[in-house]
């Protein structure tokens, strides 16, 4: 009896000693690239229409986003479609973190889908939903899964679901041809809302994504429509003399800001969607314009060349004075301040050439964003995650999506001429 | 063999029947008399044995019995027995003076039987008493050797019994056998196709091993490489560094790598993990001992730890169990953009 | 300064900037690498700007005294005559600053209008395609207004003049390249 407990006791000492001289190894880097996943094909029950494969635009939505690489369907050892067919060691040597499986059942005019998300490694479900649409809507289905897995994974709400606003510009009988669209942020299923022969400029989603706000020409001048998408129905709500552009929507969707010219020069004011009624909030000489609220809608960034070219200012509040945040480069425009209040983003020119870029506000330091030369617009999703922007293609404008923090890219497919001005939707619950 | 059988069979007469055999027996038998006639006649007179013998001749042609006795003529029966009596008085005269003699001699000889009697019935009680000593002790030895016997008997049965019911048990389990041998039979007809399937899937998984054990034996030897090539250059300005910096180091570097930050990540959060190795590097377990708060990025911390198949870890036990055997990692990011 | 000096000038930087046009369409031409008289010649460079008047100077290479007298006789006939015909003016990418040689003719336009109260104009604004398309709208509007102020101011009415602004819209040539930009940053005189 002495003697186990004197071997017991040296156990704990044993046991003691690492612990006493415990290793600490932090990790502070990580890797930025794309996180390996694998989208099995979901197994299909009934009649489904042959075009629409969910677990398709799934993989295709999280490829897109930049932050995920999904595994070709081919280069998969097993196709399971529930958990318990899950063999996680054929996984963890296909390299993947993450294994997506599902089941789509036809059930009349409906699709429903059960899909099941688990983590290679811990080989933990870490999502599992039921989820349904019709027949015809399963693009819908398919985003809104996309928009689970990513917020499973990444802990930020998916923008799969989102839309996107932009214009084309076609020439039809040599007479140019005016598009405002909207689509799907892959570009898919996109719908016509509003067509003129004369420009169609800067729509603006507001918070709640059920309106529109743009600048039309096709009175032969500039004036600012709001327009509800649901209804179609849409009222001019500025076309003073001069000037009449750049709407941007308060956070709570009460105003908007605009740049008016009818004082003397490119100004910008605050109109009270309701009343009407306008707050002038900049008094320059120069030009001010492209104002935008931060998302806790006290603050403005706008751009002024007061100090000879366009450059970002920021007021802290409406009466605050302008302060400016820019300093970089010759050319700073159209800021976009992403939700968390971090960044701005907007046109950066250098070397000749126009990026997107932006500037983190702590630290003031300026991050060029893009490589493409003809860059404008920037729109930024609603998770802060990604970027649309414009650019010039083969002489053709087109539409680039990037990650937020200047990553992975892709093109909008090319429809026929131009595409320009898009602006990303908000979440729409 | 088969003349003699076929003659045998062919007579259908028992061999005693044959005119032979009957000669042969008939000498025998007047043999017989004779000399039995001759020792009858030997203590009496010599006529006798004429009219046996011819009376024998003729009268018994087939007398085979040995037993058969010729009967004495009832004059000479007479004659014989008044000589008898005769005889018989003369004796019975010389037997009383006899039996005085005889009577005297007798009472000495009856005392003598007596005394000699006493002694032997002395000698006999001694007997019986030991006899019965004997028997008893036979007895004894007799019980306790039917006892010993119906243990034997008992032990015989039980041991039957058991080795009965080894024997059906031995049957039970043959037949369990059997029939499980069967049911495996079956089984694995039905498995034939899993199991190839299997195999294939297993074969491709060991392509796949071994393509990417050969990866991670080459990352390690790349990362060995660059740490080596480190810490020679700190070797001028510092001492060697120990093997716990180096693996420290090597570690620290292939979870780097293996961490995919989550964009919700912020200057700040840490989770912090304990995990447990293996002397070959594998990971026993890990354990999250402090959350971040934020689960995608738990996860992503948790995950990177256990992707890494093998742990680079110093070739000393000592040092292993010292530092390796168990330690904590930290997550928390910096010089987020 | 005299109007004769000033058609001297007006002439001669014509001239140059035929000469230039002829030579360097297609080169790309940094905004801030020439002085601004370069710069306007440039502006100028393969478009179609001063065509139909300038037929003339066209052949005017490798010019001897006599003929550069007789060229400059004939560059005075001609922009007597055309002045009023031109009525796209440039700018340098960014500005709204009406260069020299655009100012003999504002003021043509000017004194035409003055002559002519009922005239009524509608100035179009316009910028390249480079940068945002709100801020070109703004800096289409700016160039606008700059050739309104300059025209009231040499006798125009305001009641006379329309401004608008397209930005980056309308563009007068497709294509990015410099010279496309140069030709695209301009006002328009629309006369009704």
């Amino acid at each position: 009896m002495a003697r186990k407990c004197g071997l017991v006791l040296m156990l704990m000492w044993a046991a003691a000693l690492p612990v006493q001289a415990e290793l600490l190894i932090r990790i502070t880097e990580g890797v930025e690239s794309a996180i390996p996943l694998a989208v099995v094909p979901f197994k299909e029950a009934g009649n489904l229409p042959a075009g629409d494969k969910l677990s398709e635009i799934v993989r295709t939505d999280l490829t897109l986003s930049g932050e995920f690489s999904a595994l070709a369907p081919e280069k998969m050892l097993s196709l399971p479609s529930r958990g318990d067919e899950v063999f996680f060691r054929d996984w963890r040597l296909l390299g993947q973190r993450y294994v997506l499986v599902g089941e789509v059942r036809q059930l009349g005019d409906r699709a429903s889908v059960r899909f099941e998300l688990f983590d290679v490694n811990s080989e933990e479900r870490i999502l599992g939903e039921t989820a349904g649409a019709p027949l015809n809507n399963l693009r819908s289905l398919a985003h809104h899964i996309s928009d689970k897995v990513y917020e499973a994974i990444t802990g930020v709400p998916g923008v799969f679901s989102t839309r996107l606003a932009y214009v084309t510009l076609e020439s039809v009988s040599g007479r140019p041809l005016y598009k405002l669209q909207i689509s799907d942020v892959d570009g898919q299923r996109s719908r016509v809302r509003l067509e003129s022969d004369e420009p169609i400029l800067s729509p603006a989603w507001s918070p709640d994504g059920r309106q529109l706000a743009y600048v039309s020409f096709e009175t032969g001048r500039p004036a600012v429509y709001v327009h509800e998408l649901a209804s179609g129905q849409r009222s001019r709500i500025a076309s003073f003399p001069g000037l009449n552009s750049a709407p941007a929507w308060s956070p709570d969707g009460r105003s908007l800001l605009l740049t008016l010219s009818k004082d003397g020069n490119a100004e910008i004011y605050k109109m009270d969607v309701a009343s009407r009624s306008l707050t002038r909030l900049t008094e320059h000489w120069s030009i001010d314009t492209e104002g935008s609220w931060t998302a806790d809608g006290e603050g403005l960034f706008f751009t002024s060349d007061r100090s000879g070219g366009p450059q970002i200012y920021y007021k802290e509040s409406e009466r605050a004075d302008p302060r400016r945040i820019t300093f970089g480069s010759r050319y700073n425009a159209r800021p976009r301040p992403s939700a968390d209040g971090k960044f701005v983003y907007y046109v950066h020119q250098r070397d000749g050439a126009f990026h997107i870029a932006r500037t983190n506000l702590e630290t003031e330091d300026e991050t060029v964003l893009t490589r493409t030369q003809l860059d404008e617009s920037p729109s930024v999703s609603p998770n802060g995650r990604m970027l649309i922007y414009a650019t010039k293609q083969g002489g053709q404008s087109v539409l680039t999506v990037i990650s937020s923090d200047g990553g992975a890219s892709y093109t909008l497919p090319a429809s026929e001429g131009d595409v320009r001005e898009p602006a990303w939707s908000p979440i729409i619950r | 063999m088969k003349g003699h059988e076929r003659d045998f069979t062919s007579t259908g007469q028992p061999p005693w029947k044959s005119p032979i055999a009957f000669s042969v027996l008939l000498h025998g038998a007047l043999i017989l008399v004779a000399l039995v006639g001759w020792h009858w006649s030997t203590p009496t007179d010599d006529i006798a044995p004429r009219s046996i013998a011819a009376t024998l001749v003729v009268q018994q042609p087939r007398a085979p019995q040995p037993q058969a006795q010729p009967r004495p003529d009832p004059e000479q029966v007479r004659r014989q027995q008044e000589r008898q009596r005769r005889e018989t008085e003369q004796r019975e005269a010389e037997q009383r003076a006899a039996e005085q003699r005889a009577a005297e001699q007798a009472e000495r000889r009856r005392q003598e039987q007596q005394r000699r009697e006493r002694e032997q019935q002395q000698a006999a009680a001694e007997q019986e008493r030991r006899r019965q000593a004997a028997a008893e002790e036979a007895a004894r030895r007799k019980a306790a050797a039917e006892a010993e016997a119906q243990a034997r008997r008992q032990a015989e049965d039980e041991r039957r019994r058991q080795q009965e019911a080894a024997r059906a048990a031995e049957e039970r389990r043959r037949q369990a056998e059997e029939r499980a041998r069967q049911e495996r039979v079956e089984r694995e007809r039905q498995e034939v196709e899993a199991r190839r399937q299997e195999q294939e899937r297993r074969l491709r998984e060991q392509q796949l091993e071994a393509l990417a054990e050969q990866a991670n034996r080459e990352q390690a030897e790349a990362q060995q490489r660059q740490a080596q090539a480190a810490a020679a250059a700190r070797a001028h300005e510092q001492q060697m560094l120990s093997d716990r910096d180096r693996y420290h180091l090597l570690i620290k570097d292939r979870l780097n790598q293996a961490w995919y930050r989550p964009p919700s990540a912020t200057e700040g959060m840490v989770a912090r993990l304990r995990i447990t190795l293996l002397p070959t590097g594998e990971l026993s377990s890990v354990q999250l001992i402090k959350s971040s708060g934020n689960t995608a990025f738990d996860n992503s911390a948790l995950s990177a730890v256990r992707s890494i198949s093998r742990y680079p870890l110093p070739d000393d036990r000592d040092t292993f169990e010292r530092y390796f055997r168990q330690f904590t990692i930290e997550f928390t990011p910096l010089e987020l953009r | 300064m005299s109007i004769s000096m000033q058609k001297k000038a007006f002439a001669m930087v014509l001239s140059l900037g035929l000469v230039a046009g002829c030579s360097s369409t297609g080169e790309t031409v940094q905004d801030d690498g020439y002085g601004t008289d370069v710069s306007a010649v440039d502006q100028a460079g393969g478009s179609t700007v001063y065509g139909g008047a300038d037929d003339g100077g066209v052949s005017s290479s490798g010019l001897t005294e006599a003929e550069r007298e007789e060229a400059r006789m004939a560059a005075e006939r001609a922009a007597e005559a055309a002045k009023r015909s031109v009525t796209t003016f440039y700018f340098d990418f960014d500005t709204s600053e009406i260069k020299p040689a655009a100012r003999e003719v504002l003021i043509a336009h000017a004194r035409y209008l003055a002559a002519n109260p009922g005239q009524q104009v509608r100035l179009e604004g316009h910028a390249d395609e480079r940068g945002t398309k709100e801020y070109n709208l703004a800096l289409g509007e700016r160039r606008a207004n700059a050739v309104q102020r300059f025209l009231i101011v040499n006798g125009a009415t305001r009641g006379q003049l329309e401004t608008v602004s397209y930005g980056e819209e309308k563009p007068e040539v497709m294509g990015s390249s410099e010279s496309s930009w140069a030709q695209n940053r301009r006002v328009e005189l629309i006369f009704k």
